[in-house]
């Protein structure tokens, strides 16, 4: 089975109407308007490496405008804030980002002879692969452990992403616009403001 | 009378140093933060000593604390609860969106270590006034009598010090008034006295693919028992709820009222009775006299630090702050078992991709139930599991798919555009008591100055050979069904254990009643008494013990009384 497609438009079309309510429009409408991410915790330079980092793991060639998923990390950084947990054989978050960026560039100097940033997508692809994989080089890694930082990493790029209204249009989720319940709940019975996939 | 000695101040003082996680550290001192703990220089001014003194202070309000304390309110008692957590409105506050949902998760940072580390945070504990309840997903099956008795059975574990016949009545009462939607008769356990108040909710995609797979296969499945509203209900002390409206977003908060979380039950029941609950409470210090009696708490709110005095201290704070207060506090300590035996739940899932269009986000996410594995007769295991059919919203299924399944880039969103054709189901299995899975007080300490909590899990025997038995028949019931790309997600969920309770104080932190073996006027009641896991969601058994609890307290204040 081909992945489904979904209509563009939908969602902010749900937002506008009284299907969603006001506590889940002002989320949501927040995250559409958010203005451009100036780095508040990380230096400019770490900055655009995860931003490269983040355009590999979560790439969106067919965005004219990629949604933002780095930002969300330097944000949660600069504040602060924690999800409840950490892997107990990890550093604290600030820590974790710092060495597991610099292991990611460590790893692209050996294997490529330049930083990241340098290296063409598919040599970035081969560096990540590396990452993810636990066998990069880099004595970053020494103190801090690889497949649990690629993991962490990971995850919260992708919870970024998919909490961006545009990122669940394009999955054709609709389960915000939920004001009125819903009563079609079988296999293939559709409301009819569930876009269907083209 | 004990209740009028003199209260010793700082009898114990919880360990209050300087922060060392770095991170903190450098944001207190950037920002200045009042949660900054006091220097030595700055001796915080002694506390007001209110002399109002009450009956009973509860600390936390979720499944274990809300029940006891509109019992404890309506035989009459003053009671206050404390809950650290905020109190929010559900129609006005809760969004249908997960990101702005995560205020309701307990997102203190817990350290997980083992070989297993256990997810926190929206994988586990909940914080405001209702608890964890706020963001569960209300299945309410009954434990059944051998689920106490494994050491009986099997040889491993320890037994309840009590059967099943001490919980039924509760259970009974429970489902009544929390008005849970179930099918009667219930296909699994003993017979009951009386149904389901209420008939089970529709079943969704999922649960209709399951029911029919397992149909094929052999296997009974049933709507499963649940404490969402299939129909408008009239609740004393709270009135009408309104019926749930399949808008599948239980995990993060039921803005209509349907979910039975205790926030729309139990503790407007309390309130109703004359109980006062104080949100953004968090209690630090338990104090106690010469004796060992316990005398008050002294807690933060907004800033500023308050004492309650108390008689009698109810302790509901869930099994990883259970254990921390009083390692913080050096209480109850004798038996040794504070903090031993940390047991999360097996939760295995297994997900599908279908051709049918399935929407996993309407309807409850736990539409149908088996207990066709609650003994299972080719276990290599003790015990036994129950399957459920689930839903997913799409954060959370993106990012366990990520750590689970290790996909990123393009395949990564290739694989979730298909997120309206995948459906899982997963196991709740029991998990044996064992040496090695235990938390402790970390060196690190959170914005408080308090030391964080580390939990060590790692998966023994019997759970591997359990999510073995329950993959392999997980999977042959997807294919059954028609699904393709199968994949597993071996996880953990549910802490359990940790101050248990028992018939002697050598091995035990709470007696049969819930009272501490070492501290004569302290009780607790949350998932951290139970002396093993059960293969069953925790949330109905730890409300039952919650009114146990407070009707041998009553009890026993009557005996003294009379
Ligand atoms: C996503 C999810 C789904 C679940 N689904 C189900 C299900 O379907 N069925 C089921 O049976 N169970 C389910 N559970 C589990 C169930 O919710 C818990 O087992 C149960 O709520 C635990 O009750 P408790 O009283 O032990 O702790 P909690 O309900 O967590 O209550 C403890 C309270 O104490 C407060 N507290 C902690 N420390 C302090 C302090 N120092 N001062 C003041 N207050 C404090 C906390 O803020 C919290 O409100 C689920 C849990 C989650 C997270
Ligand atoms: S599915 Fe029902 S119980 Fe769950 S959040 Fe929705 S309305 Fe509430």
């Amino acid at each position: 089975m081909s992945a489904p497609v979904y209509p563009s438009g939908t969602v902010r079309a749900l937002l506008a109407t009284n299907l969603v309510t006001d506590a889940t429009r002002a989320a949501l409408q927040a995250r559409l308007d958010a203005p451009v991410h100036e780095p508040e915790f990380f230096e400019p330079q770490t900055y655009a490496l995860l931003q490269a980092v983040a355009a590999r793991l979560i790439p969106q060639p067919d965005r004219a405008e990629p949604i933002d998923v780095a930002g969300g990390i330097d944000k949660r950084l600069a504040e602060g804030k924690a999800d409840g947990w950490r892997y107990n054989a990890m550093p604290p978050d600030r820590e974790a980002y710092r060495l597991g960026l610099g292991g990611i560039n460590q790893a692209a100097q050996a294997l490529h002879q330049q930083p990241f940033l340098a290296l063409t997508e598919p040599q970035q692809d081969a560096v990540l692969e590396a990452v993810a994989a636990g066998t990069a080089p880099g004595e970053n890694w020494q103190q801090l452990p690889i497949g649990r930082f690629f993991e962490e990493m990971l995850a919260e790029l992708t919870e970024n992403y998919y909490s961006h209204p545009l990122a669940q249009e394009e999955i054709g989720y609709v389960g915000m616009a939920d004001v009125p319940g819903w009563t079609h709940i079988q296999p293939n019975d559709l409301e009819p403001r569930e876009p269907k996939a083209d | 009378m004990p209740d009028e000695e003199v209260l010793e101040e700082g009898v114990l003082n919880p360990i209050k140093t300087e922060i060392q996680d770095p991170l903190l550290q450098a944001i207190l001192e950037e920002n200045g933060s009042p949660l900054a703990a006091p220097t030595e220089l700055e001796q915080p001014a002694p506390l007001p000593d209110p002399v109002d003194e009450v009956d009973c202070v509860v600390i936390g309000t979720g499944a274990g604390g809300a029940p006891l304390l509109a019992r404890l309110a309506m035989a009459g008692l003053k009671v206050v609860a404390l809950e650290a957590g905020p109190r929010r409105n559900p129609i006005t506050d809760y969004a249908t969106d997960e990101k702005a949902q995560a205020f309701l998760f307990w997102n203190d940072e817990r350290l997980s270590a083992g070989q297993n580390p256990v997810a926190f945070g929206n994988n586990n504990s909940g914080t405001g006034v209702g608890g964890s309840t706020l963001h569960y997903t209300a299945y309410t099956p009954r434990a059944q009598d051998d689920d106490l008795h494994l050491h009986r059975d099997f040889g491993v574990g320890v037994d309840w010090p009590f059967g099943i016949d001490e919980l039924e009545p509760y259970y009974d009462e429970l489902e009544q008034f929390l008005g849970v939607s179930g099918p009667t008769p219930y296909l699994w356990g003993a017979p009951r006295r009386r149904g389901y108040p209420l008939a089970p909710l529709p079943l969704n995609g999922a649960a209709l693919l399951m029911q029919q797979a397992c149909a094929q296969l052999g296997i009974q499945t049933s709507p499963a028992a649940n404490a969402a509203l299939s129909a408008r209900y009239y609740q004393e002390g709270v009135g009408w709820r309104e019926a749930c409206t399949n808008r599948g977003f239980c995990q993060a908060g039921c803005n209509v009222g349907a979910k039975a979380s205790m926030d729309v039950t139990f503790l407007p029941l309390a309130e109703a009775h004359g109980a006062e609950i104080r949100a953004d409470a968090f209690v630090t210090e338990i104090e106690r006299d010469e004796k060992g009696r316990v005398t008050g708490v002294v807690y933060e709110q907004y800033g500023v630090t308050v004492r309650q005095r108390c008689r009698h201290l109810f302790l509901c704070a869930g099994a990883v702050e259970t254990p921390r207060l009083l390692l913080l506090n050096e209480l109850a300590l004798t038996s040794g078992q504070v903090g031993k035996h940390f047991m999360a739940h097996p939760g295995m899932q297994v997900w599908g991709t279908f051709s049918e269009d399935i929407r996993p986000y309407k309807g409850i996410p736990g539409g149908l139930i088996s207990e066709d594995t609650h003994r299972p007769k080719d276990a290599d295991f003790a015990g036994g599991y129950l399957l459920q059919s689930i839903g997913v919203m799409p954060v959370t299924f993106a990012s366990q798919m990520a750590r689970g399944r290790k996909l990123w880039g393009q395949q990564l969103r290739d694989y979730m555009r298909n997120y309206n054709h995948i459906s899982g189901i997963n196991i709740l299995g029991d998990c044996l008591p064992h040496a090695n899975n235990f938390l402790e007080l970390a060196e690190e300490k959170d914005a408080r100055g308090l030391p964080k909590p580390r939990l060590h899990f790692t998966a023994q025997e019997n759970e591997l050979r359990m999510n073995a038995h329950s993959e392999k028949l997980m999977r042959e019931i997807w294919t059954a069904a028609g699904a393709t790309d199968l994949w597993a997600y071996e996880r953990y969920a549910h802490v359990i254990g940790t101050a248990r309770m028992g018939l002697s104080g050598d091995d035990a932190v709470v007696n049969p009643d819930g009272r501490a073996f070492d501290v004569p006027n302290l009780y607790i009641c949350d998932n951290s008494v139970f002396p093993s896991a059960l293969s069953v969601n925790p949330a109905l058994t730890i409300m039952a013990l919650s009114l146990r609890t407070a009707d041998k307290f009553l009890a026993a204040q009557a005996r003294l009384d009379g």
